[in-house]
């Protein structure tokens, strides 16, 4: 066996639909597979982008008859911005998919496709992953990697259906009948909807209670991003000291206008304080939000799920922008809201709406590149990571 | 491939693997050993780099399809790098 791990081009389009079959009949998992095109459905290379999908392929060469593909990862190479160190060029190392997973005797393509994603970009990231018990985790963990969980934060909007339907809740009997209780009787709203003030609570009394005042902000759901989006990036980028790129043109390639996606329904928000003595358009804007409706997941049983996908502010108007946020969901009717925020400020502004803070297993792993440039004082509370980051809006929609 | 560098060989591949030195033979292998996946099997090239002090390429890591394999392997390295 000799195995190349070389830039996925067309002509290894029918290797990879056979790996893609390999593993399907193996693992009996329909999602493990790569993508069939060599070109990128999300995010494709093109001149003058910020942020761009790049796809390897491990190609056993030695196969006699043909190519046989082996193994398959994606690096989204983005900008970034560090505190004090300005923009720099990182990847995001995703969708790894090996042989090995269904056959040992390629057990060496996992470590294989990590490191030659190292050798191409040192300043590298992983994120999601699924907890840190996962191969993945472990793995990058082995090479080196800095391993963070990041927050996680959820609302119950409708707690009775919530009681019923999480199933990831109801997987003990006993845990299934009192959860029904609680359902039917009322006692579960009541318990929910106690910690979710309890939390709004305790946050609002660390912070002063000037920066949650009720005031009247405009939200206006945008079809694209433009230059107020800019001024907002670079207001707001100090605030942080690592954050992706979100100027106007990376937002527009993330979040493009008339993005339609078999699994993602999502919206952008711009958020702006009303004054009468102005119109909306002149309003100016003090930040935005992505949000959508999840695709139907076993886990969240019948349950609409939304989610705070994205979103960027000055740190003081950060509640005003996930409160913004929340309505607009719980406007769609949906049961739950969940969100990914590393950064504490954000946390912050999440429990003063009401959200409660959960197990999370999206994890954050950086190379020891990128880790040494984070350093030294810098850490993940003022990072300013999101569900929108790493493998982005397709895959976690 | 010496008795002397096997043994060094399966003794790391015995911490990492969880298994006793004893149960480990020259065709030990990923498809033979329950415990050798890709995640141990990056484990064991990252100790085998430490202990003798050598890097190897992604060329080399596919030879170590079984224990004796990955011994010879590591012998030969260290015989062509220079001290």
């Amino acid at each position: 066996m000799a195995i190349v791990i070389q830039p996925y081009r067309e002509e290894h389009e029918t290797a990879v639909q056979d790996f893609n079959r390999r593993l399907q009949s193996s693992s009996g998992d329909p999602n493990l597979v790569f993508s069939q095109s060599a070109i990128p459905r999300w995010l494709p290379p093109a001149s003058g982008n910020s942020v761009w999908n790049e796809f390897y392929v491990a190609v056993d060469a030695s196969s006699a008859e043909k190519p046989r593909a082996c193994g398959a990862y994606a690096l989204k190479q983005e900008q970034i911005f560090v505190r004090g160190k300005g923009t720099q060029r990182i990847a995001c190392y995703h969708h790894p998919v090996s042989e090995g997973v269904v056959d040992r005797s390629f057990a060496s393509v996992g470590m294989l496709l990590a490191r030659d994603a190292l050798t191409r970009q040192p300043l590298l990231y992983a994120l999601g992953m699924g907890g840190m018990d996962r191969p993945i985790a472990k793995m990058l963990k082995a090479l080196g990697f800095s391993l963070t969980p990041i927050p996680f934060y959820f609302r119950v909007v409708n707690a009775a259906k919530f009681l019923r339907e999480m199933q990831a809740l109801r997987d003990k009997p006993w845990c299934a009948t009192l959860m029904n209780i609680a359902a039917a009787t009322g006692t579960g709203w009541l318990t929910i909807k106690s910690a979710q003030a309890i939390a709004r609570l305790r946050s609002q009394s660390r912070n002063s209670a000037s920066d949650f005042s009720v005031e009247k902000i405009v939200v206006e759901e945008i079809g694209e991003f433009s230059g107020w989006a800019d001024e907002l990036w670079n207001q707001a980028k100090d605030a942080v000291s690592f954050a992706t790129a979100r100027d106007a043109n990376t937002l527009r390639l993330l979040y493009p206008p008339n993005f339609t996606s078999n699994i993602a329904s999502t919206r952008r928000l711009r958020i702006s304080r009303k004054s009468s003595a102005e119109s909306s358009a002149k309003s100016s804007a003090i930040g935005w939000a992505v949000i959508g409706v999840r695709r139907k997941d076993p886990k969240f049983g019948a349950m609409r799920v939304g989610s705070i996908v994205d979103c960027w502010a000055m740190p003081e108007n950060a509640a005003l922008v996930v409160r913004a946020a929340t309505e607009a969901l719980e406007k769609d009717g949906v049961d739950l809201i969940v969100s990914n925020q590393s950064n504490h400020l954000w946390g912050s502004a999440m429990e003063k709406t009401g959200f409660l803070k959960g197990p999370s297993t999206f994890i954050f792993a950086a190379s020891r590149k990128l880790t040494e440039l984070l350093q030294p004082s810098e850490n993940p509370p003022t990072f300013h990571i999101t569900r929108a980051d790493g493998d982005g809006l397709p895959v976690n929609f | 491939m010496s008795a002397s560098t096997f043994d060094e060989v399966r003794s790391i591949a015995s911490d990492i693997l969880g298994l006793p030195v004893a149960r480990l033979t020259a065709d030990s292998s990923p498809e033979t050993v329950e415990s050798w996946d890709s995640v141990q099997h990056l484990n064991l090239v990252l100790a085998l780099e430490e202990k003798f002090g050598l890097q190897l390429s992604p060329e080399e890591i596919e030879q170590m399809k079984t224990l004796g394999a990955t011994a010879t392997l590591i012998e030969t390295k260290l015989q062509s790098t220079p001290r």
